[in-house]
């Protein structure tokens, strides 16, 4: 009995062991916009994207803190940025939740070109979106890498009127991160 | 033992199960816990300036601020002048950033046809995160010369004498995202004054808010009190009140204010207008930001 006891602990702490294998994470993973209006173009970037993924399950989350983006065409532009149209002291992080659709095996090393299916959250509106991502796996880590547009009438994001050729309605986000076993 | 056996197999089974549903947000959380970031406080003022007096804010690292300043005459002057707007007197100035921390800036006015030349440097800025800084805190220090011609040609004049210089050390503080206060002690120096009695030093104390009451409209209203002295017996304390209106680029201030003076040394201590006599005008801060270097290729304008 007493050894039946000891192989079910060893079990257990093995099994619990592997389980941490399942969660990927990324600390910096970099997030970058650009707005292409007709009298201006306005990029900035940021390398404080986090995000974890359970390759078990394929679920996932991501977070991105607005005040962290840099760049801009001057700080009372990325003054703005904050102020007043992300609002960042109310709503101080963009997200991504969801899981991807494709039922693939990320531990085998590959490219694959898969979907992720969540909630994103910007400006504090939370919309379901499907977002093309290609995966790059090797040991021991996931690249993603991928590309969409915001509108930002979506996101309930206003532009003045007297700026409506400078910012654009369609901002081109590209995200870079490298997920790595927790 | 058959029960011992079956919870330790449902343990085994339901144990691994359990860290898998593990919040991930919590792991994201745990994330940026461990790779703080500073959260700086932004936009404390929306300009450079409260109205008159400097705020805490800087022109950002290699943008060029233009900045128009204009004041008409005074109001009570009646309908003949019509309320001031027939007269003028402007300021003209270029703000630079080198770098976050520091600019310069110079400036031209009508008011005794004054040049002025200052240095900004922020030394504290609010934030939260890793450090827990409750202000900003910026220097600034400016000198003058009054180029307007001597009232008496004849005597022996020194260049030395057009100088003067004020200092101000800018404490401010944004609570939340409506309201900003402002503390502005001040020091001004006078190389000659007209008389034996005149300060050549003067102290004042300044202290000026702001209400933002949309994102892109502010009500603003400063003071700048004179320590005790001669110069506060012969003028009267600055009072300005005054809106912010922004858009995008462009940051317009219009403003009521005793002070016909737009620098530091005119305004805190030659301010002469009463406010209960309608000795006040009206007058605006126009300017706008070119981005110089890289960033200028992204404006097509």
């Amino acid at each position: 009995m007493k050894r039946f006891l000891a192989t079910m602990w060893m079990v257990l702490i093995l099994s619990s062991a592997a389980e941490g294998q399942t969660i990927y994470v990324c600390e910096n993973g970099s997030v970058d916009f650009i707005s292409d209006a007709p009298l201006e173009m306005i990029q900035a970037s940021s390398d404080k994207l986090v995000g974890a993924l359970n390759i078990e399950d394929r679920s996932f989350s991501f977070r991105i803190p607005t005040k962290s983006f840099e760049g801009f065409n001057s700080s009372l532009q990325k003054t703005h940025f904050n102020q007043d149209y992300m609002e960042s002291d109310r709503y101080p992080n963009s997200t991504f939740k969801g899981k991807i659709i494709e039922e693939i095996d990320l531990t085998q090393p590959g490219n694959y070109s898969i979907r992720a299916k969540g909630t994103m959250t910007i400006h504090g509106v939370g919309i379901d979106r499907i977002i093309r991502c290609n995966l790059n796996t090797g040991s021991n880590r996931i690249e993603v890498k991928s590309d969409f547009t915001i509108f930002l009438e979506d996101q309930n994001i206003t532009i003045p009127s007297i700026v409506n050729k400078k910012i654009a309605e369609e901002i081109y986000v590209g995200i870079d991160l490298i997920l790595v076993p927790k | 033992m058959k029960r011992l056996f079956y919870s330790f197999v449902i343990l085994g089974l339901g144990l691994p199960g359990l860290v898998l549903a593990q919040d991930l947000d919590q792991l994201l959380d745990d994330l940026e816990e461990n790779n703080p970031d500073p959260r700086y406080v932004m936009g404390t003022f929306e300009g450079t300036t409260i109205i008159n007096g400097q705020s805490v804010e800087l022109p950002g690292a290699g943008d060029l601020n233009f900045r128009i300043s204009h004041r008409f005459g005074a109001v009570n002057l009646g309908i003949y002048e019509f309320f001031g707007l027939d007269q003028a007197s402007t300021r003209f100035a270029f703000e630079y950033g080198i770098k976050d921390i520091a600019s310069l800036s110079i400036g031209r006015s009508t008011y005794e046809k004054t040049y002025d030349g200052a240095v900004k440097i922020r030394l504290l800025r609010q934030q939260t995160g890793i450090k827990n800084i409750p202000v900003t805190v910026t220097v600034f220090s400016e000198a003058y010369v009054k180029s307007i011609r001597w009232d008496y040609p004849e005597r022996d004049n020194l260049f030395t004498s057009r100088l003067s210089y004020a200092t101000q050390v800018l404490v401010a503080r944004k609570f939340g995202e409506i309201f900003s206060l402002q503390l502005s002690p001040t020091y001004v120096h006078k190389n000659l004054v007209p008389k034996p009695q005149d300060q050549n030093n003067i102290f004042a104390m300044g202290a000026g808010g702001r209400l933002r009451l949309t994102p892109r409209f502010a009500v603003n209203a400063e003071y700048f009190y004179l320590l005790p002295g001669q110069t506060a017996e012969d003028y009267i304390n600055s009072l300005s009140v005054g809106i912010d209106i922004e858009t995008g680029g462009h940051i317009f201030q219009l403003q009521f204010t005793n002070s016909r003076a737009m620098f530091a040394r005119g305004f805190v201590t030659e301010t002469t207008g009463e406010w209960l006599d309608g000795d006040i005008f009206f007058g605006f801060n126009l300017y706008r930001v070119f981005p110089l270097g890289e960033k200028r290729r992204n404006l097509r304008w």
